[in-house]
């Protein structure tokens, strides 16, 4: 899923300053996953927000809703009454669902409420961590399974560097597990550690976000 | 118009409790009742993994002046770790007040077996003091 | 074998001798007259000095800076080059400008992540976005081919070839231990001439991986010099042997400090153990010697061990 998570609230009391009647909305996807975005994020942002604008010295009228999906347009149309009634929108909802808002409701002020982090799996209850990040030039053929972009805090293709801890989690983060001792460990289940021994050479990283912003075509899906 | 000063302030305690910890005896109580200095508003529960911070937050929004939760004591939970669920939730609600400038305090949880109405109210007396300090929710007749 | 650079650590190592390396950290300023102060305590002590890339990921004087004051002292340098600052076109472009000002032994690795900088009482930049474009052995591979094809990476050509002469970093006793020495193969076939480890202090386990090491042949096409620190406290060893990654210190080692009445006496007698240990393992070919903060330690340990003067080539 896509992860996200609420930026500080005196961030957001920033952005409202000025605006009278606010629309906090949410996604019932990704976000509601990963506890940052869904109905019950924001049924609890909303009073907090109210809570916050008012000691502020800058009240706001706060009105909530939470969409079934905020990156698909025909979902928006469920907000379209509350939308034309506020001047300022605070989406708590990845970053591809607000910019669809931002476009459908061009005319409102529209307010990130969450920062969108990462590709993530829920680990354990609480705990979500990053699996992919969208590289263009997939190597899980080569690794086992194993995503070396997302979960090494380096990227690298041939192993794993110096800094894997004596206990073999990554040098920059002590819960954070190298995750090219999790590879070899499961080359070596595999009685295939010998594949790990060819050189890998350079990513192409040209179809990743570095490549440019990704314009996907299909002639055959087009109308 | 809420009345500022703190001499004459009454705070008004939301106490929700859990069915489980009262005595046994105890009759189910839900309603207003008035303590020294303080009133309570008593919500039954039927456990105390039921509160949500939705639900607690719009309490707060709507101008209660501090919220008070009476969970079972943590092996006696029915729902073995509902009341642990309570507590944490609990943490992150007085986190976020403190952010939004409500201060922690207008939150709490405490454990209790046994409880009488008596103790009921004194634990809402508890939050009243607490929540004394920070003075009438700002949100009081908004 | 013909040279590949003709660099004086390349000529030691290719006359059979036991080589001797050091490092010059460049200093957080623009002060040359740094360089040349830690330049004078240790010219003529070793073959090459290698000149750190941001180490930590604190922003110093660059390598290839600080290498061509130590060139132009007579000292000859080793730059090096992390993965974390330089996407393919800035390495490559700083590879043929290190080349041009002189400078041929290049020692790459990956570099110590960014948010490294942050953990000690220093700020660093833990908000930087870090490169990583390509990794330590594709770099080595990227200074190979522009060296021995006149290639760069994305294929177009060099209009003449940089002399180089390749070195590659190696953690022999981090984990996961049973892949060390194949990362180390790995590194070797991509174009490693030379290799420094990580600080050698447990030489049994050091010897077994070198074991393996000679017998996959890789002793035959790479030198290896196993890092050396001088110990200077107990409290140095037992604060390296919990943190700093793959640098393990036998317990006995750290009792041996902590009992010494001069410890700083202790560290060079223990230094000068070490190399003598390491010198006796088939495979090593010199080592890479540091006493971190105390370069003046280090005139002593060189002239007691018996390595110097440096052999003219
Ligand atoms: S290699 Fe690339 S595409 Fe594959 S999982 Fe990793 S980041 Fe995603
Ligand atoms: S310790 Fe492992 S996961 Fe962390 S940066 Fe090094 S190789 Fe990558």
């Amino acid at each position: 899923m896509i992860t996200a998570e609420w930026k500080p609230i005196e961030e957001m009391v920033g952005y409202l300053r000025g605006h009278k009647k606010v629309l906090v909305i949410g996604c019932a996807t990704c976000v509601a996953e990963c506890a940052a975005g869904g109905e019950r994020e924001v049924e609890t942002l909303a009073p907090l927000l109210a809570m916050a604008m008012q000691n502020d010295g800058n009240p706001i009228e706060v009105k909530s809703a939470t969409l079934e999906r905020q990156c698909e347009p025909e979902f928006l149309e469920a907000i379209a009454e509350a939308a034309a009634e506020a001047d300022a929108i605070v989406s708590v909802a990845c970053g591809i669902g607000m910019q669809l808002v931002a476009e459908r409701y061009a005319d409102t002020s529209l307010y990130p409420g969450v920062n969108t982090t990462s590709l993530s799996i829920r680990e354990e209850p609480g705990l979500w961590t990053s699996r992919c990040a969208a590289c263009g030039d997939c190597v899980l053929g080569f690794t086992f399974g194993l995503c070396p972009v997302a979960r090494c805090a380096k990227s690298l293709q041939n192993g794993p560097c110096g800094g894997t801890r004596t206990n073999g989690m990554c040098e920059i983060n002590e819960d954070t597990p190298c995750i090219w001792r999790l590879i070899v460990e499961r080359a070596t289940a595999r009685g295939r550690l010998e594949d790990l021994t060819k050189v890998r050479p350079p990513k192409n990283w040209s179809n990743s976000p570095a490549g440019g912003p990704k314009r996907m075509l299909r002639e055959d899906l087009r109308s | 118009m809420a009345n500022n000063s703190t001499a004459d302030f009454q705070p008004q305690i939301t106490l929700l409790y859990c069915r489980q910890s009262l005595a046994a005896e105890a009759k189910p109580v839900q309603g207003n009742r008035s303590g020294d200095g303080f009133s309570a508003r008593l919500v039954l529960l039927p456990c105390s993994s039921k509160v949500q911070l939705p639900h607690l937050m719009r309490l707060l929004e709507q101008g209660s002046d501090g919220l008070q939760i009476a969970a079972c004591p943590e092996k006696a939970c029915q729902h073995l770790v509902g009341s642990n669920r309570a507590e944490k939730r609990i943490a992150r609600g007085r986190e976020l007040l403190e952010q939004v400038g409500m201060g922690a305090e207008r939150l709490g949880l405490d454990r209790g077996a046994g409880l009488s109405l008596d103790d009921l109210m004194e634990m809402a007396g508890q939050r009243a003091e607490a929540v004394r300090a920070l003075g009438p929710n700002p949100m009081k007749g908004v | 074998m013909s040279l590949h650079a003709g660099t004086k650590l390349e000529k030691v190592l290719a006359a059979g001798q036991f080589a001797l390396t050091t490092e010059v950290g460049p200093p957080r300023g623009p002060d040359v007259e740094e360089v040349l102060k830690k330049a004078d305590i240790l010219k003529g002590m070793a073959d090459a000095y290698n000149v750190t890339d941001n180490q930590t990921a604190v922003v110093r004087m660059s390598s290839i800076a600080g290498s061509k004051i130590l060139l132009d002292a007579g000292l000859e340098p080793v730059a090096q080059m992390t993965c974390r600052d330089r996407n393919r076109i800035a390495m490559q472009s700083d590879l043929l400008g290190a080349s041009a000002l002189g400078l041929k032994n290049i020692l790459a690795i990956s570099g110590d992540h960014q948010g490294a900088g942050a953990s000690g009482k220093l700020k660093g930049h833990p908000g930087a976005k870090g490169v990583y474009d390509v990794d330590s052995i594709q770099l080595i591979n990227i200074i190979k081919n522009m060296r021995d094809e006149g290639v760069q990476a994305g294929g177009d050509t060099l209009t003449s070839k940089p002399q180089f002469f390749i070195g590659a970093a190696w953690t022999p006793l981090g984990p996961p231990i049973e892949f060390r020495v194949l990362r180390l193969a790995k590194k070797v076939a991509a174009g490693a001439d030379f290799i420094q480890t990580q600080a050698v202090y447990d030489i049994k386990a050091f010897a077994e991986q070198m074991a393996k090491a000679v017998d996959m042949g890789l002793t035959e096409k790479t030198a290896i010099l196993p890092g050396l620190i001088v110990p200077r406290s107990a409290g140095m060893l037992n604060y390296m042997n919990k943190n700093v990654p793959g640098v393990v210190v036998p317990q006995e080692l750290i009792d041996r400090m902590k009992a010494a009445s001069d410890p700083q006496a202790e560290g060079v007698k223990v230094t000068l153990e070490l190399i003598e240990q390491v010198r006796e393992l088939p495979g090593v070919k010199g080592v890479h010697l540091q006493a971190i903060e105390a370069e003046e330690l280090l005139p002593e340990i060189i002239n007691q061990a018996g390595l110097s003067p440096r052999p003219e080539v």
